[in-house]
């Protein structure tokens, strides 16, 4: 399929937006090359999740903005969620599930935080370490983009808002790659989150250029690859057996990049059309959120990934709020002392995140794909590692499903413990991939059928 | 005699005498300990066995029982051992309540089994274990293309941050290799080899510079231009010789609205000091202003953004870019009217034509963007109560009273006509191949080859690939900081082969060039082990390896020529060319580096840039302010080291930086101007030293006030070298205040911690400690009340028991000991080698303090010892 580049003159090339307008012109460079775009009826076939730092705003003696009222289909959305309204009838909101993994254990100590968000999608105790010991589990994103990104030119796509550049031990002898990060391609290797729309946009469409160029471009990165393997061979031999071992890792990961080019050459003859790219990490939240919502859109439109995590922020950051009236830190503002004013003023910030998120599904919902719309064919896990962040509990998790075409307007209640990797596995089995376990699953979550599967 | 003085020849031999000996060994100690064993165990029995015993520990009321352990054999526990010394030497144990020993037997306890610790390392050294591979991180990426290629990139643009451990990024355990990284590895080469050897990519680039939007313009910034006001510098690099266009934007208040301002505002964007163009925003009050016009300009047609060549007519290609319709303001109505409508489109409209085309050379240029400061009598500084210069929240109004610069975006290149010369071709082409039919070929190797073929069009290859291999061998034998032989640039030949056949020789290099970026061995650090040594066993690493030890640790860089030769002659390992280098490595430029990476990670001001004080509390506080805090707190640092002083004038200095902005906010008088300055304190001020520095005072805050807890934990963790232990889980909430209460003072609210048992036990070290720097607020001023309207109570109480009271009192209470040291030596010791500091290491950082008490602790003798120790010279191979 060719998509004839769009005619833009350089000067629209060129014309400088302010990072608030960024967002039309993106929208208008939309590509229409997907692959599922030429297959009707494609069930859901991407996975997205996005993850709220600091837990939301509810204390455990009754005050709580984020739990609908009610249970099944006659519940009442909470304050929070009313955003999110529009999409009620394909949203199942999940209670009661709980994640062990993250509590303290054996570990003597806290580090909520940190667990909170390396476990979410893992359901593994992180091993505390500084050292070349770090190990978690497979998360189950990368699960999923083990099936899923078979044919897309990026596995999967980690997104953030923060930067990690900060100072300071993280948190209790845990290594800043746990709190970095949701995606564990394997219990050793994190993948790192990409706060830069700029940087996302570049490693989506590249530097752009003609097909021939583009395919020519892909084939010397293959043969470079395919030499540094050499490179890798050699030092091997220079290596002790011990060593070796790292180096196998190493290699693991040359050799998935050199798969994944191979996939985008089968498709280089599709022509990327001239885009506009964003120019940097807007200075705004909403601003900066919304990008990279657009981001996540444009690779789900163009095909180039079925597998996101977004984090709408670190755990333990102290950005504040000013556009919402919120001037405190967010980590700060999170251990609300069950003072119900504090909890009232923390529940602004999960209102606003949760119409960035319904902008973003709105946005997937006014797009035709196939024989329906992009969320039709996505589904989609938002939530948070903590519930309420004044304790750092881990149990009864703030957690809805979203997308795809989910027989939803139900809120589920589990009682007993039950795993939230429980439901991971559901995700899971409902585009497609099959695991037999996750972490400390236990089963699965039965959450209801998505329509047409 | 230190492990230090001995030479590994002589350790080695004591190890292979006591090999398969250790029963003599043990024999030996006991024997010569003896007597003074009993002391010890009876100074434990006395002072430390009543909680620390086995029922105790069975309990979980201690970790550590002491009943279990040999006294006589002190290295069969060093791990526990050194614990003790460290908790004890921080004046933790026992703990505040207890009874303690008097100071002389304390000391005489840890001095001993210091001396035991310190003895049994000698015998059986272990200088740890670095990683096998340790990858660049992204700084070290960034300073080794600059130093390998003389090109400058933004390194946030290409690759992904890293994650810390330990406190500092560069730690090898956690920079792993990821596809995604790897991907970007790839990406990066593609970028960096194009701009280096100057060729044109496919598209042009653009490059985004945003000013941050609480940065304060009204006056002339450091670095600009006299004249000028506001503004930004940008050090950018111009891959070829083509036209560019620059891009300015104004700011915009919170409805996105550009303001009205009764002035003209005149924009000028200049590179490396010479105007290219100057944009106009026309003011409320006045006449429309005439088209800003370049003198001399001969096209008074263009518009009033019109573009200006450099040198001679503007090229055909040069109108098509930059100029658009002039923004006049509409007829008789001056400016565009207050509060009309239309006036503001046009004034919202009024920068979306500024943009610039000029032709410019390749190589690194500051262009520079700042509005031309007005003569007039409009006070444009005078704006007050409060120095911040941008609302930050919805219900603040506006404070800005000219206008202020948000972004600058440049692009290109546009009709690139190549790279005739620019820093990175000087340093990569150290050769051209000969064209002339009959020439000489440059290398004996291309000559036989040359000789072999028959045709010109042979002896032309052969003539280029000669040249290609010289390049590729300086360049890979810099890159991989090593001695280089003929296999090792055969794939960048089997490259450069490819390129060449696409696109001549400089497309040759640039795809040999690509291929050498993404070589593990430019982006690993690899430490193998010495053949032949016994499995587990130290072994001195060589002078290449040592090379590169030292620029990383020194310059977050590859090492330079000197350094490698020095090596290849293996002569660096001699101590005194080791010392000799070292002085010349912090002498050097690069060496701003360390100052940036290793301070600030340690002190916490790479938080700084992260760090928003929020505007009801600190309406004053800008990113004017954020820069400058920075700013003083690396000159002072680098003063220390430079200036050759003691470490401990990092807490007692009587002096340190400032320029007008940050003087007025400690309220040090007549510092004028934005250039920094040293100022002397008096002695036994308050402000002297890093803590009363406004950039660790802001990091250790919350956003709208102070937090002693925050503070104290931060001196426990990065001064004293004792990080609290973790929060138990499951804390008790604090009692919310009853809206009766009385407002209380920062000391009565946080004595709540200290109720509970549970959270006594940690919270009595971390707040006294904090609870002393009250008197600085979140934003480090100094205050008398706090605020509650309190007095502040700045009495404190150092672990150990010891009070004080305030700032002053505070340091030199941190001074009392050689914790302060000992810890900045371990946080030194870390960075160099990349791993966190293990109990097997305090040996050797001891042996560091002691030597470098001869010098007053001076911070370069720290340094120096840190490169000479053990774990920096040695190695231990893997296994056993």
């Amino acid at each position: 399929m060719i998509i004839t580049r769009l005619a833009l003159p350089r000067r629209t090339f060129l014309r400088g937006v302010g990072t608030a307008l960024a967002l039309p012109l993106l929208d208008a460079m939309v590509p229409a090359l997907t692959a599922l775009a030429a297959t009707p009826a494609s069930p859901a076939r991407r996975l997205g999740f996005v993850y709220m730092p600091n837990g939301v705003a509810k204390n455990s003696s009754g005050i709580d903005y984020w739990t609908p009222r009610g249970e099944g289909q006659g519940y009442e959305l909470s304050q929070i969620l009313t955003p999110l309204a529009p999409f009620r009838d394909r949203m199942v909101v999940v209670s009661g599930l709980d994640h062990n993994q993250a509590e303290t254990g054996n570990d003597g100590a806290s580090g909520d935080h940190t667990r909170g968000t390396s476990s979410w999608l893992t359901g593994v105790h992180p091993k505390r370490t500084e050292g070349a010991d770090v190990r978690n589990g497979t998360s189950a994103d990368q699960v999923a983009a083990s099936v899923l990104g078979r044919e897309t030119a990026m596995p999967s796509l980690e997104l953030g808002i923060d930067l990690n550049f900060l100072a300071g031990q993280c948190e209790n002898s845990y290594s800043c790659a746990y709190l970095n990060t949701l995606a564990w391609t394997s219990p050793t290797t994190p993948l790192p989150a990409e706060n830069n729309p700029r940087v996302v946009f570049e490693r989506l469409f590249g530097d752009g250029g003609t097909a021939a160029r583009r395919a020519a471009q892909a084939r010397q990165n293959r043969s470079m690859l395919d030499s540094v393997l050499d490179d890798f061979a050699r030092l091997q031999r220079r290596l002790g057996p011990s060593d070796r071992v790292v180096l196998t890792e190493y290699v693991d990961s040359v050799r998935e990049v050199e798969r994944r080019i191979q996939t985008v050459e089968h498709r280089a003859e599709t022509e990327l059309p001239t885009l506009d790219r964003p120019k940097g990490v807007p200075e705004r939240f909403d601003e900066h959120v919304k990008l990279m919502y657009e981001l996540q859109w444009l690779s789900y439109r163009a095909d180039i990934t079925r597998v996101t995590t977004f984090m709408l922020g670190r755990e333990l950051n102290f950005r504040t709020y000013p556009e919402i009236g919120i001037t405190e830190g967010h980590h700060g503002l999170s251990h609300h002392a069950d003072r119900p004013e504090q909890i009232a003023k923390y529940a602004k910030l999960g209102v606003h995140q949760a119409q960035l998120f319904a902008g973003f599904l709105q946005k997937l919902q006014d797009t035709p794909e196939g024989d329906g719309t992009l969320l039709d064919h996505s589904l989609f896990l938002y939530g948070a590692g903590l519930s309420n962040p004044n304790t750092h509990a881990h149990v009864d998790l703030p957690l809805l499903v979203v997308g795809g075409r989910l027989e939803g307007g139900r809120h589920l209640v589990s009682t007993g413990q039950v795993p939230m990797t429980n439901l991971l596995l559901t995700l899971l089995d409902k585009v497609g991939v099959h695991a037999d376990t996750l972490g400390d699953s236990t089963g699965r979550l039965e959450i209801g059928p998505l329509a047409g599967v | 005699m230190h492990a230090r003085d001995l030479g590994l020849g002589a350790l080695l031999g004591i190890l292979g005498a006591l090999t398969g000996a250790s029963p003599i060994r043990d024999t030996s100690v006991r024997a010569a300990g003896q007597p003074a064993i009993e002391a010890q165990a009876a100074f434990l029995k006395r002072n430390c066995l009543g909680c620390h015993s086995q029922p105790q520990k069975q309990r979980g009321t201690v970790p550590v029982a002491f009943d279990t352990l040999d006294l006589s054999q002190v290295s069969a526990d060093a791990k526990t051992w050194e614990g003790v010394v460290r908790k004890m030497r921080a004046g933790l144990m026992p703990p505040a309540g207890m009874p303690r020993p008097d100071r002389g037997s304390h000391d005489a306890f840890v001095t001993w089994l210091e001396g035991e610790l310190d003895r049994s390392a000698r015998l059986n050294p272990n200088p740890g274990r670095t990683e096998p591979l340790h990858r660049l991180n992204r700084t070290e990426y960034q300073n080794a293309v600059r130093d390998l290629l003389d090109l400058r990139i933004d390194v946030g643009a290409l690759l992904p941050a890293d994650d810390a451990s330990y406190g500092f990024d560069n730690i090898a355990g956690v920079l792993k290799l990821s596809p995604t990284l790897m991907e970007r590895y790839l990406a990066a080469a593609q970028k960096i080899s194009r701009a280096a050897v100057g060729t044109a990519p496919p598209f042009p680039a653009v490059d985004y510079f945003r000013v941050a939007d609480d940065l304060a313009q009204d006056d002339r910034l450091p670095g600009q231009l006299f004249g000028t006001r506001g503004g930004t510098t940008i050090h950018y690099t111009f891959p070829m010789d083509a036209y560019y266009t620059i891009r300015v934007e104004l700011a915009r208040d919170l409805n996105e609205q550009v303001p009205i301002y009764a002035e003209p505002q005149q924009l000028e964007v200049s590179i490396d000091g010479e105007r290219v163009q100057l944009f106009t925003l026309p003011g409320v009050a006045g006449p429309a202003p005439a088209p800003a016009q370049e003198p001399g300009s001969d096209n008074a047609d263009d518009a009033p953004a019109g573009p200006k060549a450099d040198s001679g007519p503007p090229p055909a290609a040069a109108q098509r870019g930059g100029s658009g319709p002039a923004v006049r303001p509409p007829a008789g109505r001056g400016g565009g009217g207050r509060g009309n409508r239309q006036g503001q489109e046009l004034r919202n409209r009024a920068d979306r034509e500024w943009e610039v085309r000029v032709p410019v050379k390749a190589g690194a240029r500051d262009v520079q963007v700042a509005f031309v400061k007005q003569t007039s009598a409009l006070p444009e500084t005078v704006r007050l109560p409060f120095l911040r210069p941008y609302p930050a929240g919805v219900n603040i109004a506006e404070q800005r009273t000219g206008a202020y610069l948000r972004s600058v975006e440049i692009a290109g290149p546009y009709d690139p006509t190549g790279a005739e010369q620019s820093p990175s071709r000087d340093r990569i082409f150290v050769c051209r191949p000969e064209r002339a039919p009959g020439a000489r070929p440059a290398t004996a190797l291309a000559g036989r080859a040359a000789a072999q073929s028959r045709g010109g069009a042979a002896s032309i290859d052969a003539n280029d690939a000669s040249c290609a291999r010289t390049i590729f061998r300086a360049l890979a034998r810099r890159a991989y900081r090593r001695p280089v032989v003929d296999a090792d640039i055969q794939p960048m030949l089997t490259f450069y082969q490819e390129g060449r056949q696409d696109g001549g020789f400089d497309a040759g290099i640039e795809r040999g060039l690509r291929r050498l970026l993404v070589s593990p061995e430019f982006l690993l650090r690899i430490e193998s082990d010495l053949p032949g040594t016994a499995a587990g066993r130290p072994y001195r690493i060589s002078d290449v390896d040592l090379a590169s030890r030292l620029s990383f640790f020194l310059w977050s860089s590859i090492p330079d020529e000197e350094l490698l030769k020095l090596a290849e002659q293996k002569r660096l390992g001699e101590a005194a060319v080791l010392e000799q280098q070292v002085g010349r490595m912090i002498g050097d430029p690069r060496f701003a580096a360390f100052i940036e990476r290793f301070a600030g990670q340690w002190l916490f001001l790479d938080n700084l840039a992260a760090t928003i004080p929020v505007q009801q509390s600190f309406p004053d506080f800008d990113d004017t302010l954020r820069q400058a805090f920075r700013r003083e707190t690396e000159l002072f640092f680098e003063s220390v080291i430079r200036e050759d002083r003691s470490a401990l004038d990092l807490l007692r200095a009587d002096y340190t930086f400032v320029n007008e902005r940050l003087a007025r906010h400690y309220g040090i008088a007549n510092v004028k101007g934005s250039r920094f300055r040293r100022v002397e304190l008096g002695p036994d001020s308050s402000r002297g030293g890093l803590l009363g520095q406004g950039s660790i005072l802001t990091v250790t805050s919350y956003p709208d006030r102070t937090s002693p807890v925050v503070r104290g934990k931060w001196i426990l963790e990065n001064l004293l070298g004792v990080p609290p232990p973790a929060p138990p889980p499951n804390i008790p909430e604090l009692k919310p205040p009853t809206f009766a209460a009385p407002v209380l003072s920062m000391r009565e609210r946080i004595a709540q911690h200290r109720k509970s048992p549970t959270c006594a036990s940690c919270h009595n070290m971390m707040d006294p400690l904090g609870l002393a720097l009250e008197n600085f607020d979140g934003i480090g001023r100094w205050r008398a009340l706090d605020e509650s309207g309190a007095p502040i109570d700045a009495a404190g109480v150092m672990p150990d028991g010891t009070r004080f009271d305030g700032p002053a009192g505070l340091k030199r209470a941190l001074l009392g000991s050689d914790r302060f040291v000992t810890t900045l030596t371990e946080k030194l010791m870390t960075f160099a080698l990349g791993r966190g500091v293990e109990y097997y290491d305090a040996p050797a950082i001891r042996a560091i303090v002691r030597e470098s008490a001869g010098t007053e602790y001076r911070l370069s003798s720290l340094i120096r010892g840190v490169v000479q120790s053990a774990p920096f010279r040695s190695r231990r191979a893997s296994g056993g």
